[in-house]
């Protein structure tokens, strides 16, 4: 066998492996080191600060959890959240992830290193990355080979797409959840290769930790029994499978049914009868299986398969009956708004209002993966290949985490790591390929795969036509020993064939050193502008924590607009502590955060009523909404106004919402068309509708902004339109705080009128407006 | 809580000046017309100053004293003695903004009204007082008597302000009507006979006959007209309007009715009384719940526990300056809040113990932040407010009943499998080991 270049011949096989062991350690060191210091730019340049709006209750939650412990979290009664419902939130939350920022806490305290818990918080997304790399090689080297892991492991550790939701600060359940998520499918693909009871519970145990950490274990829960019904539609059923299913589902349900939010729904929600009827499933085709094997009779099988099919009509009707007797729980909305796009819209507008709930931009893939999203469907066809067990996995999960990133900007993140591993499968081959100096004869080829193409053993195939001392394809060899069921030989015949005959046709001149450092400079080229790209798009788009904003000074400089800080440090200082502040859901977390005070609705948007009425009072008029503000007790009505600064993240773009949402409850009184204007726009300057103008989020948006211009033509930079030189008036609410750039300002509502008028009336009285004279009402006529 | 602040500010004023028979201070400002003499009003003013207070007089157009200094109330109480003086007599501090801001600010008002078309007319508006045109006063032909028709004897019903029963008043000036507004106390209300004419001739009786017949639109007659108002703010200060300023006078303090003196002295004496918050005046004094079989309050209360909510009220008591507990609310409320009461129920005197209410219930089936709200508004007596904010939470983790008998057949369940496990690994260890490699070798087969 001629090589296409010299390999060192006085190395042993045992210093060989030695030292792709040692190399592949350190380059996943250096992986997570890469992962881990990408992911540091919004510490860099902006400081050690909880980013977003999730991240911010998360943290709270953890100082608790620091300071008083983990029962005195799980019985936490939050009374400042919802105002005045209250909220349960030891029964309402994944504890996963300040747990797990709470034992690290604990850890490092109890060997006296004194770390800030806010630095554990802003940290924990970056060293799970870390984790996250480790186990998608793990995941990889199950599907391929170490290189091709290591690859994978590059890939998830900076793509953008992963990075988004993992940046230091960005202290969200999804930091830990994709680490999870890998290591959970690394555990049952593990399982499922050797029959392991081991692996399986394992995979149970992280799919635990991945329940009690995000919402998105749903995931988890329809993956693995998907993917168990396909092996079986595909006739692969076998013990390694049964073993492997039933000790995850057993141990994962059981254990998942402990964290509170989710308690019986494991038994009790459409969501979860997926798993339960392949569980099912599985313990009738092993009866099945056991019958066969000891029963001979030709009749007796046929009918053991009439009552195995009828038993399965029987689970499935039972499910059904369930669900119409209401003791399983229908499909929520969220579920329906997966498949119809337009659903959460018409339906449910809480839903729809959330911007990461939108369905996916398509430049937004090449963002998020740039190179990857090509190499995507090659490794995904490189799967089929082979078409191991693990390999009808990924594909799965390519084709379903594929539809789910294209509907809803939010599940690029479940998309991201399937197609980093498959990226790294194509690009490994293409690399493997071109690396691998082995240069095979054409005449000893053509007669080993013409020997070959009638058998079916597959393995034997790879390995006699490449008899080198390749490390690589040794391992690959004994990687690909496959459990070959009948469709799986057949493929891997008809992809040898393939192979052999490419191979066959082509001349020599391909395998020359020339041609293949050609195509590896290029292929290099690429990683390095993935690279580029990934740090760019990391430092420019992700790495900003919201809190604070960043703009350009006309030298270069950075400058930083602090407005929400300053709003929130102003509420805290100057507001007694049991005063509540009224804002959109928006804020709610960011004002319990940083400000300390109660809040009417926040960011857990468990109750859509109360949201409702939030958007009811900001729509409506001063009258109306006063008793309403009355009644919850508000004291402050909090604002973010960004027509000064050109801030197109405000309240008024985002008005349209509130008043879908409170016409969702109040169809009566709050109509989305009246706040257009007759031609249909929807517009704040001088032709904007009347019920637009009186509103209160209107009012308090625009209040005393025209007189910031001194007599020039005011500007809402936001919308490009011009403002009325008179602006609205408040007669029920007093300015408290207008922050520096006008970002956030802050209301006062006044108390009631000492003299029971209603306070449009005494406004005018103070201002010294005559009233009407009246006169004395109306009695009956006296009978004479 | 927060309506507590103006009784502690009280209470502090009061250490201040312990002699004082006022609940809110001693201090009085007479704001006197020079056109009125002060003589003629000297048994009013004698009897408050034999009461304690400190009278300062001043006209309308002094600039000191002045009412409001620093944005801090000079005075405890303000007696306004110029019903005829036009807005340019009044120095800059007194106007019908001014005077809101006083009111406040704690300071109680005592108003005099009059005929002519004055600042003050608009500021009676705001009290939801409706006053007739300018020059119509209250004009009676009944009874029979030797004054002008509009100098009228008005009999004097027994109200929370006038607590005992007082011969008829002399009345001269202008009535009004009221307005809708519920802080409005009627202290004296016109005769049924009287009404109110723009002239004291009889001149234009057929004018009133023809009003009278239209339904009363418009019109100002019978006892649903006010000659003395009272109006209790929110804030606990006290206003009292009177429709003219004689009744104050010497002059009709020492006339006589059919032959008997007249009420005016008493009943001047009682209104002032009222509004300088001597009488009627009722406090919280302290607000506290526990858990029954407990004594000290909890942070938060558990769902279905047993509450006991207990006030203590006083009154004052002008006589000793002294706050002295009070049991005689026989119909004070307790709400237990949340967006709505959840509960409302009566808070009941303890017998036993003098001004202490209290009441047990069970605390309903949800959480919440809840609100122990006690609201006792009415007539004549300043309002007791409080509000105590509490959260009520879930039961914890370990509340909850540890064994359940409904849950048997899991129970059982859980049992049986660990037995059969037991026994099967048992038998599974012990048993044939031929057996074992046979199904091994099926295994691997």
């Amino acid at each position: 066998m001629p090589f296409a270049y010299q390999l060192p011949s006085d190395v042993s096989p045992a210093t060989v492996a030695n030292t792709s062991s040692l190399l592949r350690i350190i380059a996943l060191a250096l992986i997570s080191g890469a992962a881990i210091a990408s992911r540091l730019f919004a510490v860099i340049n902006f400081e050690s600060i909880i980013h977003e709006f999730d991240p911010w209750f998360n943290y709270r939650a953890t100082k608790v959890i620091a300071e008083k412990g983990f029962y005195e979290f799980w019985n936490w009664f939050d009374p400042t959240a919802w105002y005045p419902l209250g909220r349960v939130v030891g029964g309402t939350i994944y504890p996963g992830l300040m747990a797990t920022s709470g034992v690290i806490y604990s850890l490092l305290h109890a060997i006296n290193l004194p770390v800030d818990i806010r630095n554990i918080c802003v940290l924990l997304a970056p060293g799970f990355s870390a984790l996250t790399a480790w186990s998608t090689y793990m995941f990889t080297k199950e599907l391929k080979d170490e290189s091709a892991g290591l690859l994978a492991a590059v890939f998830i550790g900076i793509v953008p797409g992963y990075i988004s939701r993992s940046v230091a600060g960005s202290y969200d359940n999804e930091a830990i959840a994709i680490f999870l998520l890998m290591f959970t499918f690394f555990c049952w693909i593990k399982a499922l290769k050797i029959g392991s009871a081991f692996y399986g519970s394992l995979a149970a145990l992280f799919y635990f930790y991945m329940v009690a950490a995000w919402g998105g274990y749903a995931f988890i829960t329809n993956m693995i029994p998907l993917h168990a019904f396909a092996l079986i539609l595909m006739g692969r059923f076998s013990s390694r499978l049964y073993v492997a299913y039933s000790s995850w589902y057993a141990i994962g349900t059981l254990s998942s049914m402990q964290v509170p939010f989710v308690g019986f729904q494991p038994v009790r929600t459409s969501e979860h009868m997926a798993a339960l009827g392949v569980f099912g499933l599985l313990q009738i085709i092993a009866f099945a299986e056991l019958v066969r094997t000891h029963v001979s009779s030709k009749q007796f099988q046929s009918l053991l398969y009439a009552s195995v099919v009828g038993m399965g009509i029987t689970g499935a009707l039972a499910i059904i009956g369930l669900t119409y007797k209401g003791w399983i729980a229908p499909w929520t909305g969220r579920f329906y708004s997966l498949w119809d796009t337009g659903y959460a819209k018409k339906y449910i507008p809480i839903i729809a209002s959330v911007s990461e709930h939108q369905p996916t931009a398509w430049p937004s893939f090449f963002m998020d993966l740039q190179l990857l999203i090509f190499l995507f469907p090659a490794g995904v066809i490189m799967c089929f290949r082979q078409l191991r067990d693990e390999h009808v996995f990924v594909i799965i999960y390519a084709v379903v985490a594929s539809y789910f990133a294209g509907v809803m900007v939010r599940l690029m993140l479940t998309l991201t790591p399937v197609v980093c591993v498959t990226a790294a499968v194509a690009f490994s081959s293409l690399l493997d390929t071109y690396i691998d100096p082995a240069e095979p004869d054409v005449l000893e080829d053509d007669s080993n795969t013409g020997q070959d193409a009638p058998t079916s053993g597959t393995s034997t195939a790879v390995s006699t036509s490449s008899p080198a001392p390749s490390l690589k394809k040794a391992k690959k060899a004994a990687a690909a020993a496959p459990p070959a069921g009948p469709l799986d030989g057949l493929v891997s015949t008809v992809t040898a064939a393939v192979s052999s005959s490419k191979k066959a046709g082509k001349p020599r001149g391909v395998f020359g050193l020339d041609t293949r450092i050609a195509v590896l400079i290029n292929a290099l080229g690429m990683l390095f502008f993935f690279v580029m790209h990934c740090t760019y798009v990391t430092s420019t788009a992700y790495s900003s924590p919201s809190v604070v904003l960043a703009s350009t000074n006309p030298d270069g400089s950075q400058h930083i607009i602090d407005d929400f800080r300053e709003a929130y440090y102003w509420l805290r200082q100057n507001t007694p502590e049991t005063a509540v502040v009224m804002s959109w859901w928006d804020y709610g977390y960011q004002i319990a955060g940083m400000a300390d005070r109660p809040t009417l609705v926040d960011n857990n948007t468990w109750n859509n009523t109360h949201i409702a009425t939030v958007g009811k009072a900001m729509s409506s008029s001063e009258e109306v909404a006063y008793p309403i503000l009355r009644k919850h007790d508000v004291d402050y009505v909090l604002i973010i106004f960004g027509g000064l600064l050109g801030y197109s993240g405000d309240d008024i773009n985002k008005f349209l919402w509130m008043v879908r949402i409170a016409q969702g409850v109040w169809p009566d009184e709050i109509q989305e068309p009246n706040y257009f204007t007759p031609k249909g726009e929807y517009r704040v300057d001088e032709a904007a509708s009347s019920t637009m103008k009186n509103s209160l989020m209107y009012k308090m948006s625009y209040y005393r902004f025209a007189e910031l211009f001194g007599g020039n033509q005011a500007v809402d930079r936001v919308r490009g339109q011009q403002m009325p030189k008179v602006g609205p008036t408040l007669d029920y609410l007093d300015e408290a705080f207008t922050s520096e750039n006008w970002i956030v300002r802050i209301y006062q509502v006044k108390k009631d009128d000492p003299l029971g008028r209603d306070l449009k009336t005494a406004n005018a009285f103070a201002q010294g407006k005559k009233r009407k004279r009246s006169k004395p009402q109306v009695r009956r006529k006296a009978v004479s | 809580m927060l309506s507590l602040w103006p009784l502690l500010a009280a209470l502090v004023s009061l250490s201040i000046s312990s002699y004082a028979k006022s609940s809110t201070g001693d201090s009085v400002l007479v704001v006197l017309d020079p056109s009125l003499q002060r003589d003629n009003f000297s048994i009013f003013f004698k009897g408050l100053e034999a009461n304690g207070y400190d009278l300062t007089f001043r006209a309308p157009k002094d600039v000191q004293p002045a009412v409001i200094q620093d944005d801090h109330a000079e005075f405890s109480h303000v007696i306004l003695f110029a019903p005829e003086a036009k807005s340019p007599c009044y120095s800059q501090d007194i106007t019908p903004q001014s005077l809101v801001t006083l009111l406040e600010k704690g300071t109680n008002l005592l108003v005099a009204l009059s005929t002519k078309q004055t600042p003050l007319t608009s500021l009676a508006a705001e009290f939801s007082l409706i006053l007739p045109p300018a020059g119509t006063p209250l004009v009676s032909h009944f009874p029979e008597r030797d004054t002008p028709s509009t100098v009228v004897p008005v009999n004097v019903s027994v109200n929370p302000v006038v607590p005992s029963s007082l011969p008829p008043v002399w009345f001269s000036g202008t009535p009004f009507a009221f307005g809708n507004n519920p802080l409005l106390v009627p202290i004296l209300n016109a005769s049924p006979e009287s009404f109110a004419a723009d002239s004291d001739r009889d001149s234009g009786a057929d004018a009133v006959y023809d009003a009278a017949e239209k339904g009363g639109e418009g019109f100002w007659a019978g006892s649903s007209l006010g000659l003395v108002a009272g109006f209790q703010t929110l804030g606990g200060a006290r206003a009292t309007w009177v429709g003219g300023i004689e009744l104050f006078s010497d002059e009709y303090a020492e006339k006589t009715i059919g032959g008997i003196k007249s009420g005016n002295e008493p009943f001047a004496a009682d209104v002032a009384s009222w509004t300088f918050q001597e009488s009627n005046v009722l406090r919280i004094e302290s607000v506290a719940h526990h858990r029954v079989n407990e004594t000290l309050p909890r942070e938060t209360y558990t769902i279905n526990d047993h509450v006991t909510f207990s006030a203590q009220v006083s009154k004052y008591n002008p006589e000793t300056s002294a706050w002295e507990p009070y049991s005689g609310i026989s119909d004070l409320q307790l709400e237990f809040t949340m967006l709505d009461p959840h509960i409302r129920t009566s808070l009941i005197p303890v017998p036993g113990e003098p001004g202490k209410y209290s009441v047990t219930f069970r605390v309903p089936d949800r959480h919440g932040v809840f609100k122990f709200v006690l609201d006792y508004k009415r007539k004549g007596w300043n309002f007791l407010e409080s509000t105590t904010v509490v959260p009520v939470v879930p039961p914890r983790h370990d509340e909850y009943p540890r064994f359940l008998s409904p849950a048997w057949p899991y129970y059982a369940g859980a049992i049986s499998t660990s037995i059969g496990f037991l026994v099967f690994s048992a038998l599974w260890l012990t048993g044939d080991n031929q057996e074992q490699k046979k199904s091994k070798s099926a295994k691997s087969e």
